[in-house]
């Protein structure tokens, strides 16, 4: 009995001592699925209707990755949606490897993490939209089937194989050859250090040496200024015109692009009518509105009843339309110098030169603007630098807002050149906060790089040569 | 034998339980042994000295309650996303008795401590330990502090009970029957009282054993001006004359021996010419980019313990890595390095932003906001921040912190224009208006000019046809002015005259609410984030019987921030009952 009682003790004692340390916390968010234990690999055979796409696995290099310890989501065609995929694909390993990672994706994603779309990398690069319970355009009829090493989706259509909308330009015939072109020739050579093979240090700088020939990459104007079409993270919806369309509005832009060359008046004025044909973002046809604001401000109206074609790619979608034309008042947008901002300055003045905070008493907004004053130079100038101007008319405006004397002065702008006197000297009257006419004034070519100086008076005389700027607005004339 | 054996079990039963319960308790935690017994504590005068520099390292922790207290229950400042619940309370007025940070039990802890400290004074005064001068000094001081802490304690809880005597506990301040709370303004004729009975008012002598420098600090600036502290009460009794009479005594601080810069700028808000002046000033005047970051203005908020420093701070207490306690106030204000739990209204940026400067002489234009502003507070990381407790940690040319682990600062106090803006009020209220006006607009000379073509400025730029402490002379002939006058004040710029922006308007002939307006709106302008937002609306709410004049200012902060509830705020705050916060112990 008594010995008992001492067994039956020790019992007490190490339970207590044992449940005293236990870790409930450790336990708590373990997965408790009955499935848990057994990989993808074993899970799929146990699930009806996907020997298809198990024997197109056991096919694929993609034929023991499922069984791995990495964690993956696997969305499995049923047997039914498979029997309609092309047989040369089925005979052609590569084109097997890239059908069927477009399935796979890295990392587990249940149906609950997609609440709202996610855009989940797959393992062939592209992007698959996850909503719910649909990818793509396939439903989901089982759901998050959960095994060690990932999740399984079973879904009743296949994910094709898509391209990207840059593919699609290039590599298609999808959109109207005119425009295809001129795409393609804004390619050009670009150079990346990271793909280029470094042979030494330059003793003198320090800077890397690369190996002559190395790290050339192509490169296009569109991917670098408007949108890089490439990108398979994001979606972007791009617009392409009927070639007949396209002609109209080059004829309509050509005369803003004047070059001693026809091939460069051809490319310059295409490229305005494209840059404004992508927009970020997938819009259906249904979400289509009728006018989009493009990257750089352009109200693009688009007429639904114009689309010809709709081609998806795999970040986006391409829509062919057989007319969208903007006219030039809506594409060229006033251009606005700062006063402050200026490039360059005829002789260093900084220590004349001020920087001035103040509320324009018209607008009622604060701006800062630029004041040069007793800097002891005739015709001293601000140079303004502008890049890419059309050869067209444009309106000057000032404002200049001369409250630091109660004598008027003279200034002038002088386009292109300091020494223009396409304008007169005007004056500039105490007090006046509104915007000026300057006049207007044409450029007759289209210039890569055009100035505009902002001129003081021919006088050495503080009171009579300072140059005072808020801003210079420059409308076109159309 | 029987017994034997249950006793036996029971013993294994009771080790195995504790075995298994208490198995990750550490044993080894022992209670330190060297500890001062009570009886030894207060033997000499560097004991007396040691219990008070205990006192003020217990009041600094009080650093981050204080500012917020004062801060962000006024219009200036706001709550952050980071910010809990309790600190949007205190934001927006609605304070519940559980938050924490409006708990009294700090400030009793160390009134307590107070209490204690000067019953032994007394003791050690009657045993001969400490002479009488050391003993006046030193007992003046503790009983100062605990008249500033009452003080605060009546400006946010009104009602309060008044404990004068040591003991153990704050617990038994809760006992109602001994300690009978007082109306704030029964607390402040108490305070006044006890206050003005101190046998020495002045700050410790030089060469006294608390004026030392310790750690690179000045220990001078650490205690609190007892004389600013009688000002202060008087101004909130309503008695003008009084309180302009002692805040004159230390506007006068330095009027004494050569006459040099600590005779013309200490506490008189002159000038110099040298790094030690504090003006809003630009290298190349009308050019908004030459702003001048250091020295001047902004430099007062970062500089170390020059002469400049001496010049413009009363009251300053300093945060440094070496020493405790860590500063509070980087965590409140910071987003580097800190949590960034509170940060400038909209309402304050306005204010600056709607205070022209001066135009360069001759010209009409001027920079249309008060460059006071962009030193307050800036953006970092597109967060709008308020700078002035962050000098000594964020430098100011890089937005990143100097070095992220020594996380100094200072907790501002008292400065020369808190002194300045409260004479002007209670001189004001005194009816000197134009004396007022002078102070905080462009300084005596500018407010009572000569005529034009009178080179004798004998009759001018004074008002010494005023009585005690209302005659000031500034009298200045110019180098070569007959007969020759440099008087005391002939350097004194005025608030907006050294920040550069342009005199407050008066209109019509109401003066006296009128100037009261613009020396409020001074101080947020000049003294804005330092402490006495919440103050300064009170008092003035009180004076008028004007509920308005404090509810719409926080309206308007809730307001143009978009916090929830601004009118309800409003509605709670036309109820003068509401201005106070739950006394709960």
């Amino acid at each position: 009995m008594m010995k008992f009682r001492i067994y039956q003790w020790l019992l007490i004692a190490t339970l207590a001592v044992t449940i005293g340390c236990k870790k409930d916390w450790d336990q708590h968010n373990t997965v408790s699925d009955g499935n848990s234990g057994k990989s993808l690999k074993t899970l799929m055979s146990g699930i009806n209707n996907l020997s298809k796409f198990e024997q197109l696995l056991a096919q694929s290099s993609y034929a023991n990755i499922l069984g791995s310890s990495k964690s993956f989501t696997v969305f499995a065609p049923t047997n039914e949606a498979l029997i309609s995929l092309d047989p040369t694909i089925t005979n052609d390993t590569s084109r097997l490897n890239k059908f069927l990672a477009n399935h796979i994706a890295d990392l587990r994603f249940l149906t609950t993490d997609a609440t709202d779309t996610l855009r989940v990398l797959m393992l062939n690069g592209k992007y698959n939209n996850f909503f719910g319970k649909k990818v793509e355009e396939a439903n989901i009829t089982t759901a998050d089937v959960v095994g060690s090493n990932g999740v399984i989706h079973v879904i009743d259509k296949m994910v094709p194989n898509r391209l990207n909308i840059w593919e699609i330009i290039s590599t298609t015939n999808e959109i109207p050859a005119l425009q295809q072109a001129l795409l393609l020739k804004l390619n050009y050579q670009g150079f990346d250090p990271s793909k280029a093979e470094q042979t030494g240090v330059d003793p003198i700088t320090g800077l890397p040496v690369y190996k002559p020939g190395t790290g050339i990459v192509p490169r296009n104007k569109y991917w670098d200024r408007v949108y890089d079409l490439r990108n398979e993270k994001n979606q972007y919806t791009f617009f392409a015109i009927a070639d007949d369309a396209y002609t109209t509005q080059l004829n309509t832009y050509k005369p803003f692009f004047v070059t001693g060359n026809a091939d460069s008046t051809n490319d310059l004025a295409g490229y305005t009518i494209v840059k404004d044909f992508t927009m970020p973002g997938l819009y259906t046809q249904a979400q289509l509105p009728d006018t989009l604001l493009s990257k750089f401000g352009v109200k693009v109206p688009v007429n639904k009843a114009n689309i010809v074609k709709t081609v998806k790619a795999s970040n986006g979608i391409v829509y062919v339309l057989s007319n969208l034309s903007i006219a030039p008042v809506n594409k060229f947008m006033p251009i606005v110098l700062e006063g402050e901002n200026y490039s360059g300055s005829s002789h260093d003045r900084r220590s004349n030169t001020f920087f001035r905070d103040r509320i324009n008493s018209t607008t009622g907004l604060p701006y800062r603007d630029v004041l040069v004053s007793g800097h002891g130079v005739a015709l001293f100038n601000l140079r303004y630098r502008l890049s890419e101007m059309p050869s067209m008319k444009f309106k000057a405006y000032w404002v200049a807002v001369n409250d630091f004397q109660t004598a008027t002065f003279t200034q002038r702008l002088a386009p292109g050149v300091a020494t223009s006197t396409v304008f007169p000297y005007t004056t500039v009257a105490v007090n006046n906060q509104t915007e000026v006419l300057i006049g207007e004034f044409t450029i007759a070519s289209f210039q890569q790089v055009y100035d505009i100086f902002l001129v003081g008076a021919n006088s050495t005389t503080a009171a009579a040569n300072p140059v005072v700027c808020d801003y210079i607005k420059l409308v076109p004339s159309l | 034998m029987k017994a034997f054996k249950i006793s036996c079990h029971s013993i294994v039963l009771l080790a195995l339980l504790l075995a298994g319960a208490v198995g990750c308790k550490k044993t080894f935690d022992k209670e330190p042994q060297q500890v001062l017994d009570e009886v030894n504590m207060y033997r000499d005068v560097y004991d007396a000295d040691a219990a008070i520099i205990g006192l003020y390292g217990k009041f600094v922790s009080l650093a981050d309650k204080y500012v917020l207290l004062n801060e962000l229950r006024g219009d200036m400042l706001n709550y952050t996303d980071n910010a809990d619940m309790y600190l949007r309370q205190l934001s927006s007025h609605n304070v519940t008795a559980d938050n924490p940070y409006t708990n009294p039990r700090p400030f009793y802890e160390l009134i307590l401590n107070c209490n204690d400290v000067l019953k032994n004074f007394q003791l050690m005064k009657r045993d001969n330990k400490m002479k009488e001068a050391e003993y006046n000094q030193r007992y003046s001081d503790v009983g100062a502090l605990r008249s500033f802490l009452y003080l605060q304690l009546g400006i946010h809880y009104g009602k309060v009970p008044y404990v004068t005597s040591a003991l153990a506990t704050v617990d038994e301040v809760k006992n109602k029957a001994n300690f009978p709370e007082l109306t704030f303004d029964a607390l402040i004729d108490s305070l006044i009282l006890f206050t003005e009975a101190l046998p020495f008012k002045d700050p410790y002598p030089a060469g006294t054993t608390l004026n030392i420098t310790s750690d690179g600090y000045q220990t001078a600036k650490f205690y609190v001006n007892k004389k600013c502290l009688l000002g202060d009460l008087y101004l909130w009794k309503g008695n003008y004359t009084a309180a302009a009479t002692k805040y004159r005594e230390v506007m006068e601080t330095s009027t004494n021996g050569t006459q040099g810069a600590r005779y013309y700028m200490q506490y008189k808000l002159g000038w110099n010419g040298s790094a030690e002046d504090h003006y809003i000033t630009y290298s190349r005047a009308g050019d908004a980019t030459s702003l001048v970051w250091e020295p001047q203005w902004r430099h007062m908020f970062q500089r170390g313990q020059d002469n400049g420093f001496d010049y413009e701070w009363i009251w300053v207490l300093p945060f440094d890595s070496k020493f405790q306690p860590e500063n509070p106030l980087i965590k409140l204000f910071s987003p580097v390095g800190g949590d960034y739990l509170v940060k400038p209204s909209k309402q304050a940026m306005d204010y600056w932003s709607n205070t022209p400067q001066r135009p360069i002489s001759g010209q009409t234009g001027f920079l249309p906001y008060d460059a006071r502003g962009i030193f307050s507070w800036r953006e970092i990381g597109g967060k709008p921040v308020v700078m002035k407790y962050l000098y000594n940690y964020i430098n100011y040319a890089t937005n990143s912190a100097v070095n992220p682990l020594q996380k100094n600062g200072k907790w501002f106090l008292y400065r020369q224009t808190h002194l300045h803006l409260r004479f002007a009020e209670a001189a004001n209220r005194a009816g000197k208006h134009k004396i007022a006006y002078a102070l905080f607009n462009s300084g005596f000379a500018a407010a009572f000019p000569p005529p034009s073509g009178v080179t004798d400025v004998t009759l001018y730029h004074n008002t010494l046809w005023e009585p005690y402490p209302f005659n000031f002379d500034a009298r200045n002939s110019g180098g070569t002015g007959v007969p020759y006058y440099r008087a005391d004040w002939y350097r004194n710029l005025g608030i907006r005259g050294r920040a550069n922006v342009q005199n407050y308007t008066i209109n019509g002939t109401d003066s006296l609410l009128q100037i009261e307006d613009g020396l409020i709106q001074e101080a947020a302008l000049e003294n804005g984030f330092e402490g006495t937002r919440w103050a300064d609306l009170l008092r003035i709410a009180l004076r008028r019987n004007d509920p308005a004049f404090l509810a719409d200012k926080i309206y308007q902060k809730m307001l143009k921030d978009g916090t929830p509830d601004a009118a309800g705020t409003r509605a709670r705050l036309m109820d003068k009952n509401n201005w106070y916060l739950p006394f709960k112990l």
